[in-house]
């Protein structure tokens, strides 16, 4: 049976995007999200004030192997 | 005066073989290119792997190489190594079709750096592969310029999205090939089609003139058949572009010097957590069997736990579903039916995604980065792990156009590949065995930032001790 998420999904994405569902596969994978927002929701609280996503490239210059 | 060399026997050398046998003066660069040429028109009908065949303009650049090796003109590091690549690099006034009905026509203005950079290193460009449409997918279907097979057998996936990179280097057409690579797809094809697949570190590569699918995730890299190959396609592809400015500054090694052929000393940490649960029984036993050949080889086996790979794995399916959504969304208004089903399908729920949840993606990546490597790069050289968990599958069972329940199968492909994308690390997939079945499982080993190094360093080493990267398929 089809999650109840799926009908409002697809209507939010219209109304947002101006996309339409294209097919049956894509209501099935819209329902795959419910697997998704439950490991987003145990994240919740994760992000603190002052990360931004600049931090990203300087993590990778951080991060490299130490002087050998 | 050397014994004439088979055509064969030319198609069975590596890139680096090929290279260094033609700037020794044993093989004609044409010739070269006539038996990789002769190998695809005789043997691809069955894997489908190319899209475009440049025959005539290949032998006249391979003809120009070698008229400049007679006159003694210094040679380019991949002088004479016949290639093929993805059909989205650009290169300027030739057809890019991306893989799909909608760029079927397309020309571009440009040329991707990397391609610049492969035609100044003397590498001969055969002409472009298939891949899955708008490199979507990870398994190599293509609803427009058909499936690509697996060589080793032709029911089952070649991995994608670079499938006919895979399968072409597998089944011996070519040297070498770009893929690219956002949640796997140069090491799924890589592991699937039984070759070796580097996913350098995020930023390392120019990415000038490719078609993006992912801002953030995006990668160039090349697949071969040896560690060694991917270290010379590297040391030519690798380092700042001026035309790419997200391209990282850093100094490019030299990553063959870099070469032991030792495992000894090496830190190996297996990251159990999340990369070895649920994974097929033949897929745990190469892997295993992999380990204990290193582990005798001096290399160090410690099993650690990896607690941010958790939200890592949800963060990466975020941020990469969501980019692909933007960048489609004026196509998906307008020809939402030129895309194949499966295609359409995963676009579509990247539009259902909140923007903060994406922005804080975003910015738990450095972070979760810094994490990670605390938890399992932190007194270790490299992580190991299962490139797939799964046996290949096979084409039917993978596909979403005629069963959408075959979703969870089509997804679970790139489970242990996506979560090294969103964490930006190097990392390179090598053959580690074969199932029941005959068909190819892979090792991957990954590094901290702009280690490319040491994780080709490690899978040159095992190859070394191993021939895995040596078998060919039966075409």
């Amino acid at each position: 049976m089809e999650p109840s998420l799926v009908l409002p999904m697809m209507e939010m994405i219209r109304t947002w995007s101006g996309v339409s569902v294209p097919n049956a596969a894509a209501r099935h994978g819209l329902a795959d999200h419910l697997a998704l927002i439950a490991e987003l929701e145990a994240l919740r609280g994760s992000m603190v004030f002052e990360d931004e996503p600049s931090s990203f490239e300087a993590a990778l210059r951080d991060c490299q192997e130490p002087a050998r | 005066m050397n014994a004439p060399i088979s055509s064969s026997e030319l198609t069975a050398l590596s890139m680096t073989e090929a290279a260094d046998a033609f700037a020794r003066g044993e093989v004609a660069a044409e010739a070269l290119v006539h038996a990789s040429l002769d190998r695809i028109r005789a043997l691809d009908g069955k894997v489908n792997s190319v899209i475009r065949l440049e025959g005539d303009a290949a032998l006249a650049a391979a003809r120009a190489q070698d008229q400049a090796r007679s006159a003694g003109r210094p040679l380019g590091k991949l002088a004479g190594a016949p290639m093929m690549h993805k059909d989205m690099y650009y290169r300027a006034g030739q057809v890019s079709t991306c893989g799909s009905k909608i760029r079927r026509d397309f020309r571009p203005t440009v040329t991707a750096t990397v391609l610049d950079r492969l035609d100044a290193a003397g590498a001969m460009d055969m002409g472009t592969l298939n891949m899955a449409e708008f490199a979507q997918n990870p398994t190599g279907h293509n609803r427009h310029f058909g499936d690509c097979h697996n060589p080793w057998n032709l029911a089952y996936c070649t991995g994608g999205s670079s499938s006919g990179s895979g399968a072409g280097v597998a089944a011996r057409f070519f040297t070498a090939a770009l893929g690219s690579d956002t949640g796997g797809s140069i090491r799924l094809p890589a592991t699937l089609c039984g070759v070796t697949g580097l996913k350098a570190t995020q930023t390392r590569v120019s990415r000038h003139g490719v078609m993006p699918l992912s801002f953030s995730a995006d990668n160039v890299g090349p697949l071969v058949r040896t560690a060694r190959d991917a270290a010379r396609f590297m040391a030519v592809i690798s380092g700042h572009d001026p035309k790419d400015p997200t391209s990282a500054r850093e100094a490019v090694p030299d990553y063959e010097a870099a070469l032991t052929g030792s495992l000894k000393g090496l830190k190996v940490a297996v990251c159990e957590t999340y990369f070895c649960e649920g994974a097929d029984q033949p897929v745990l036993a190469a892997f295993e069997a992999a380990l204990a050949a290193m582990q005798a080889a001096g290399a160090s086996i410690t099993r650690v736990k990896a607690p941010s790979l958790k939200a890592i794995n949800a963060y990466t399916a975020m941020v990469s579903r969501v980019e692909g959504a933007a960048i489609h969304a004026n196509w998906m208004r307008e020809y939402p039916a030129d895309y194949a089903i499966h295609l359409s399908a995963r676009l579509f729920g990247g539009y259902a995604m909140p923007g903060h949840l994406y922005v804080e993606g975003l910015a738990r990546r450095g972070p979760l980065l810094r994490q990670f490597v605390a938890e399992a790069l932190t007194g270790f050289d490299v992580v190991a792990t299962p490139t797939v968990k799964t046996q290949v599958p096979t084409l039917a069972e993978t596909d979403i156009d005629a069963d959408p329940a075959n979703w969870h199968r089509f997804m679970a492909v790139s489970a242990n590949t996506r979560p090294f994308n969103y964490l930006g690390l190097p990392t390179i997939s090598i053959p580690c065995g074969f199932d029941d079945r005959g068909l190819p499982v892979g090792l991957q080993l990954a590094a901290r930032p702009f280690a490319e190094a040491t994780v080709l360093r490690a899978a040159d080493a095992y190859q070394q001790i191993t021939d895995w990267h040596r078998r060919a398929p039966k075409l």
